[in-house]
């Protein structure tokens, strides 16, 4: 029975496509690629080397590399002599934030994250990276700014970590920058308390404002 | 005017007599209120009937301290009083002794005394209003005037009972002595009995009546007096008046318990008979006559009540009386709620009231109570047994809260893995890790089986098999066949698998540096071939891909 109605579906289907050439079935069609969408253009990201980051981009090259390459779908290449990365789409990129994703990737790495730490971008929509400076909090110069430095790492870089650990953030403290690299609310804690401390308030302080606000974010989650 | 000597001779008596006679009419005649306000024409009227009577009773007196009375102007109404007692203490002794012979020797009755007797009572009734101007007019001081009075009382009581006994003794010597054509005993005897139906009987006596309307005026004027003494006298009242019913065979209860109405009756008759002291049948019949006749005329009826209509009429006037009192409002403690307003002042203390008291009264205080607490403290502190306050335990409401601590080194896992993993938890791809509490809690659970089932294998005969520990020791490769396989227990799990399982692979295995040129080469032949029946079938699938249904690429159906 089911077979005899298949059939009859099948040739009431070419009796209509052969009868009716004014019937227009609707057309579908898929998804555009990001190279269709810019009409076969490719596009290009290029990130600068610092130099205090080239060795260690030599150095980590295969793990940028792989998976910009293989799962975002980006060509990459390193321009040596133009001190640059560049990034190209490819026909068969998937979407058409791969690119600036994987910019924004390099990029982390360049201001002096791990690649580990840096990767999560490329997984991750809603990370961000927030840089500011000393300065922009409070004027300090001298032995003010060396210790507001010292003050932001902590002894062996605890207070660092412990803003780390508490807040799910990575943070590089370069000099009188500070790169922070997390989820939105996860940023501005941090930046909170390097704030506060950059301010001038002691650690222990900041710590049990620390494990109040992770205590709420914890529970929220 | 100037006292007459005594001594002078009859004529001046007589007159002196009559001046004083004329004076107490005088006396007499004056207006009450006259009497309040002092007035020399009265005192010496006074003084002159003092004096005339006075000079009457010496004759009587054995032996008297003045011939005649001293009341000129010059002396006292004390001095006058005093000279009147010195006259009258031994005439009152004199008049007593005469009074008990009589008694002893009670004279006959005279009948035609009747009217001596209404003439001496005026005449002593006289006297005695006189005599109670004259202390009223002299002293102004009742004491005295009553004491005067009492004694002129005294006197003319005296003088009324020896009257009476006159009378009597009169009668008897007539009954017994004398009978003579003109009277006959039995005549005598037949007009007594008819007098005694008339008195006992019969309720018509006006004369009487006026006597004793008299007689009740002055005893009220007695009342005071005499009422401390009704009650000692209401015994020999009755006693004279069941010797009366023994006696009279007409007599009623009336007649000698009188009505209610009629206590003064009653008191005169006591009155009269304390005094007298006379057991005359005349005299006690005439005072219960009197009663009688002043009760049956106070009824309202003209004829005597029976006791049952004596009763009937007391349950009247009882009934009477209730439905009166219901009519009226009650009395403040019968009503309901009486606040102090609404009754009069203090008026709740005279009243026994009752109410509740919600407080228990306080114990008394004695030895017993005090042993027997102390008893019960020296049992309860051998016991150990008090009544201490225990602080209530404090039930946890929430689990405690593991505290995730700052851990202030640098974390092991980077930001991917650590998103990673939360991604792995949120889908449940990977359990959730344990916390701390956990390890330690399995810890302790493990710790405790191994202890139970030591201590199950000492207490207990009965087997007990060793606790399985659950462990994720996962074994790789290992069908699903194998870990159902019963084995002896001995075999461990390194035997458990076979030879295949561990390795797979066909025929000599050689490592890459035994090989031949022409094995080497044959392995890399087999090597391309697969690899290009590899890129063949992609390169298939793609293209396959690539057909839209419907349209030309796309094969037709077989």
């Amino acid at each position: 029975m089911a077979s005899s109605e298949a059939t009859s579906s099948a040739m009431e289907i070419e009796k209509v496509a052969a009868a009716a050439p004014a019937a227009v079935l609707r057309p579908q069609f898929e998804a555009l690629k990001p190279h269709d969408m810019s009409d076969g253009k490719v596009q290009f990201r290029k990130v600068g080397v610092p130099p205090h980051r080239y060795a260690p981009l030599k150095r980590c090259w295969m793990e940028i590399y792989t998976p910009i390459y293989e799962q975002m779908k980006i060509d990459i290449r390193m321009n040596l002599k133009a001190r640059k990365v560049e990034l190209k789409t490819r026909a068969d990129t998937p979407d058409v934030s791969n690119l600036q994703k994987c910019a924004d990737f390099v990029h982390a790495f360049m201001l002096g994250f791990d690649v580990a730490d840096a990767l999560a971008l490329l997984r991750l929509d809603d990370l961000y990276v927030d840089s500011f400076e000393i300065k922009d909090v409070k004027t300090l110069r001298g032995e003010h700014l060396s210790r507001a430095i010292g003050r932001l790492s902590g002894k062996g870089g605890k207070t660092k970590f412990a803003i780390e650990n508490s807040t799910r953030t990575r943070i590089v403290i370069a000099d009188t920058k500070i790169h922070i690299l997390g989820s939105f609310l996860n940023i501005k804690v941090a930046r909170d308390s390097l704030c506060s401390l950059i301010l001038g308030s002691p650690a222990g302080k900041v710590y049990s404002k620390l494990r109040a606000v992770t205590a709420r974010l914890a529970e929220k989650y | 005017m100037a006292a007459t000597p005594v001594t002078t001779a009859a004529p001046a008596e007589e007159e002196a007599a009559r001046q004083g006679e004329e004076a107490l009419e005088r006396l007499m005649s004056a207006d009450a209120p006259l009497y309040l306000s002092p007035s020399p024409e009265l005192a010496k009227d006074a003084r002159t009937a003092s004096r005339y009577l006075f000079s009457s009773l010496v004759p009587f007196c054995p032996k008297p301290p003045l011939d005649s009375l001293l009341a000129d102007d010059g002396f006292d109404a004390e001095q006058i009083w005093c000279q009147i007692d010195l006259l009258s203490r031994p005439l009152l002794s004199v008049l007593r002794r005469e009074l008990n012979r009589l008694e002893r020797e009670p004279p006959a009755p005279v009948p035609g005394s009747g009217l001596d007797v209404g003439v001496a009572g005026e005449a002593a009734e006289k006297e005695r209003v006189m005599e109670d101007g004259e202390g009223d007019e002299e002293d102004g001081d009742e004491s005295e005037g009553d004491e005067e009075e009492e004694e002129e009382e005294a006197e003319e009581d005296e003088d009324e009972g020896d009257e009476e006994e006159k009378e009597d003794e009169e009668g008897e010597a007539k009954g017994n002595q004398v009978e003579d054509k003109f009277l006959k005993i039995k005549e005598l005897e037949e007009y007594l009995e008819m007098e005694e139906e008339k008195e006992y009987g019969r309720p018509e006596r006006k004369g009487n009546k006026h006597e004793e309307e008299d007689e009740d005026d002055d005893d009220e004027e007695d009342a005071a007096d005499a009422e401390e003494e009704d009650d000692l006298d209401l015994g020999d009242f009755d006693g004279d008046g069941d010797e009366e019913t023994g006696t009279a065979e007409n007599a009623r209860y009336e007649d000698f318990f009188g009505g209610i109405k009629k206590k003064g009756l009653n008191k005169n008759g006591i009155v009269g008979k304390r005094k007298c002291s006379s057991n005359g049948i005349d005299f006690v019949d005439g005072l219960e006559s009197t009663d009688m006749d002043i009760e049956e005329n106070d009824d309202k009826g003209q004829k005597i009540l029976s006791t049952h209509e004596k009763e009937l009429k007391k349950l009247h006037s009882k009934i009477e009386q209730m439905e009166k009192a219901n009519l009226e409002p009650k009395s403040w403690t019968m009503q309901g709620e009486v606040t102090a307003a609404k009754r009069p002042k203090n008026s709740a203390l005279e009243v026994d009231l009752d109410f509740e008291h919600n407080v228990r009264p306080a114990p008394v205080i004695t030895e017993e109570v005090t042993a027997s607490l102390e008893d019960i403290i020296k049992k309860r502190i051998i016991e150990g047994h008090f009544d201490d306050v225990q602080r209530a335990p404090i039930l946890p409401s929430k689990s405690p809260k593991d505290h995730k601590e700052l851990d202030e080194n640098k974390s092991k896992k980077s930001l991917a893995e650590i998103y990673e993993e939360e991604y792995a938890q949120k889908s449940g791809l990977a359990p959730a890790p344990l916390t701390v509490s956990d390890t330690f809690k399995n810890e302790a659970s493990l710790l405790f089986k191994k202890l139970c089932s030591k201590l199950d294998a000492l207490s207990h005969f009965h087997f007990a098999p060793k606790p399985v520990i659950e462990d994720m020791s996962i074994q790789v490769n290992v069908p699903a066949l194998a870990m159902e396989e019963i084995a002896p227990v001995a075999v461990s799990d390194a035997a458990m698998l076979a030879p295949e399982e561990i390795f797979q692979g066909k025929g000599d295995i050689k490592e890459e540096a035994e090989l031949t040129k022409a094995e080497r080469k044959r392995r890399r032949g087999n090597k391309k071939r697969k690899f290009k029946a590899e890129m063949a079938k992609t390169t298939a699938k793609k293209a396959g891909q690539n057909v839209i249904p419907g349209s030309t690429n796309e094969k037709p159906r077989s």
